[in-house]
């Protein structure tokens, strides 16, 4: 009996001091998770290209040296890939976290908004602060704006390779005859070793500056899609045209032809502002130009128009704020806009640096603002969604041959109407 | 006896409390989605509608069979629903049949005794140390038409370029070909262990009463490695059921228009593209229970005795 007293008598004791341990542990491993940290960081998800990136961070070490008042902040950026943006923003703000500042092209904040995501610019920053602003660039919905652009633009121009052309034509049917010129097969092997084009022939973001060229438009006033028409169509005709004529490679996405491109493989490009500095990196004596009007209609090409914008996260940490509010003002600050300009080539969103004589002149930017002067903007309404969700597949089919472009045309409305109808369930 | 069962709970304690918060927790979450309508404009304040989802999906399974029965095979190759299911199985067994033959090959194979057999296991084992991300978009670029290593390849005997994402066919067995090859080394792993637990004797006195290399394979060395290559087979059918990024990647989020996509896939669009957060619950909890179903079937496999 003695023996077993004794034994038990060790026992308790030990189990006394392991289950407060435990505790402790669990304590502290839970202690790490909680949001005490948030109240001294300011964190800024992107999707932002690598120059960009780079840029941002130039930007952010500038923030630092002018605001020493903040200096107990960390200020953080989190790069993510397009999609992957959207996804961990959204998990993010299920479990009322994430960053303090999210940034991408302003088509996401639509549906962000739309989900409560978001704080209204002006909860945060004075009304005052707006009006440094282009008031079509600010995405505007229900009233609100919800984000501040740093560049306005976004847009696809065409983008010449001077080594490989003298001159650029203004009409499609001139270009194309010149297209056909600068394809060369030099081995006869039926896979040409240059090309007269290059662009991601997959994406329906492509598409779209020749919808406009054939008179076409993605959604109407009210945001319904008009996909269903002559100019779609058309549209579809002219692209797939333009891939049998075999002036583009088959299956060419983006990554492909801005390889072709860099390795001065191809005459022209259709792409973004985001790429012009790599061509130029790449030893590329590049011009831009707007996209060729359509013979046929008469009419130019209108590559869709957006802003890359800071979005506020609803469930910013209150203590960030005033430090979130300072950044914010600087990243799409005139200073910091204009950098961007002269530096990616990027159009400014701030109406003071628009202003700038230097890039009033500069003939990148004349080009870059005649096309934007020629395209539309962009819906930010979530329904856009739908209708690039539409055409993506349908728009392909044509692109292999397996459908015909009036048939894709009302296969990517009734697509597209099915799918909005789905997502108000 | 009561303390020490008491101790031994304060020491499952902590996994109990982890498996509770990282499975327990995000299945209910999930159950508790599917019955809501939570999408976009639900987000905040999502509201419970039962088992409204559920019906739908309910009612895709059954609508090609409301039809008369002649109409049955156009219905079901019509229905979008019977399309994926379709393909997902089809995905599922293909990579599963090659995991295994070629996982058990290469296997078999490194248990003899080779010249320089640490270095072919590293080799083999190579895809799957790989991040499947990488492995992925490297194989995408792999399968172009023009540029891509493969056509080139298949060039030079005298085959015509495949039109690697322009076709349903070719698209499918693009990202089928990358899992293969992602795939197999775990079923190698796995078999290499087992293989070396089994005693020699046996296939000695297999031998002596003249069983023949088949029949030693099939009647020594498949049983005896039944215990370890079925866990693999659970394991391996779940993965590749919800194999979201090989397809995804590789077929660059279903080449050509949207042909390409499996159960996973298609819930992963509904979810994080229209925001149709309960649908996609639903549809979850639906895959969960056709897997159930897979991993039951096994495990009455499993427990038919060896010998």
């Amino acid at each position: 009996m003695k023996s077993r007293r004794t034994l038990r008598s060790r026992r308790r004791p030990r189990r006394s001091v392991f289950a407060p341990a435990l505790l402790l542990a669990l304590w502290t491993l839970l202690g790490g998770c909680s949001r005490t940290d948030r109240a001294r960081s300011v964190v800024v998800w992107e999707q932002m290209d690598p120059k960009e990136q780079e840029l941002f961070d130039e930007h952010i070490a500038q923030f630092r040296e002018r605001h020493p008042e903040f200096a107990m902040f960390s200020i953080e950026r989190v790069h993510y890939r397009v999609e992957d943006l959207q996804t961990q923003f959204q998990t993010a703000a299920l479990a009322f976290g994430g960053p303090s500042l999210v940034y991408g092209p302003s088509d996401k904040i639509g549906p962000y908004s739309i989900m409560g995501l978001l704080m209204p610019i002006d909860e945060l920053l004075p009304t005052t602060e707006l009006a440094r602003f282009q008031p079509e660039t600010l995405p505007t919905l229900e009233g609100e704006v919800w984000g501040l652009p740093d560049q306005v633009g976004n847009h696809l121009t065409l983008v010449a390779n001077l080594a490989l052309v003298d001159s650029i034509p203004t009409d499609t049917d001139t270009w194309l005859r010149q297209l056909r010129e600068t394809t060369i097969d030099r081995d006869g092997d039926g896979k040409p070793e240059q090309y007269g084009l290059v662009f991601n022939l997959l994406e329906p973001f492509w598409l779209v500056p020749w919808l406009g060229g054939f008179g076409g438009v993605v959604m109407d006033d009210q945001s319904r899609p008009t996909l269903n028409t002559p100019a779609m169509a058309q549209a579809l005709v002219f692209l797939s045209d333009l891939k049998k004529s075999r002036v583009v490679p088959l299956e060419c996405d983006y990554p492909l032809a801005d390889t072709i491109f860099k390795e001065g493989r191809a005459a022209y490009i259709i792409n973004g502002p985001w790429s012009w500095q790599g061509y130029r990196d790449a030893g590329l004596d590049i011009r831009l130009a707007p996209l060729p009007m359509v013979s046929s209609t008469g009419q130019w090409p209108a590559p869709l128009i957006s802003a890359k914008c800071y979005s506020i996260n609803r469930y910013l940490d209150p203590g960030t704020r005033e430090c979130t509010a300072a950044l914010l003002a600087w990243l799409t600050g005139p200073e910091v806009q204009l950098d961007l300009a002269r530096k990616l080539g990027v159009q400014p969103g701030d109406l003071t640096a628009a202003a700038a004589p230097e890039l009033l002149v500069d003939p990148l930017m004349m080009a870059s603002r005649e096309q934007i002067a020629r395209g539309r903007l962009m819906p930010i309404v979530p329904e856009m969604r739908a209708v690039w969700d539409a055409m993506r597949p349908f728009y392909q089919s044509v692109m292999n041959g397996e459908l015909e472009p009036a048939a894709a045309a009302a296969a990517m409305q009734a697509q597209a109407d099915e799918t909005i109808e789905v997502m108000h369930e | 006896m009561t303390n020490r069962r008491g101790l031994a709970l304060w020491f499952l304690l902590p996994s109990l409390l982890v498996l509770a918060g990282v499975v327990v927790y995000p299945f209910v979450f999930n159950l508790w989605i599917s019955l809501t309508n939570w999408n976009m404009f639900h987000f905040q304040h999502p509201q419970f509608q039962g088992l409204e989802h559920y019906a739908k999906i309910a009612r895709m399974i059954i609508e090609p069979f409301g039809r008369p029965l002649a109409e049955w095979p156009a219905a079901l190759a019509a229905n979008e629903f019977y399309r994926i299911f379709g393909k997902t199985f089809a995905w599922t067994a293909i990579n599963l049949v090659f995991h295994f033959t070629l996982g058990l090959g290469a296997a078999l194979l490194l248990n003899r005794k080779l010249p320089a057999r640490g270095l072919y296991r590293a080799l083999l084992i190579l895809p799957w140390a790989m991040p499947q991300y990488i492995s992925a978009l490297t194989w995408r670029g792999m399968f172009n038409v023009e540029y891509g290593v493969i056509n080139q390849l298949l060039s030079q005997i005298g085959v015509a370029p495949v039109p690697w994402f322009s076709s349903e066919l070719w698209a499918f067995l693009a990202p089928t070909i990358t899992n293969i090859w992602l795939g197999f080394p775990f079923v190698m792993v796995i078999a290499l262990g087992g293989l070396q637990s089994i005693p020699q004797e046996l296939y000695e006195a297999a031998r002596i009463d003249g069983a023949g290399p088949v029949r030693r394979f099939f009647k020594i060395t498949l049983p005896m490695l039944k215990p370890v290559l079925l866990p693999a087979l659970v394991l391996g059918t779940i993965w590749t059921f919800n194999n979201l990024n090989v397809i995804w990647l590789v077929t660059d989020q279903g080449l050509p228009a949207d042909k390409t996509h499996i159960l996973v896939t298609y819930v992963y669009k509904a979810a994080f593209f229209y925001y149709r957060y309960g649908y996609a619950a639903a549809f979850s909890v639906f895959i969960f229970l056709v897997l159930a179903l897979i991993v039951r079937g096994y495990d009455r496999a499993a427990k038919q005795e060896v010998y």
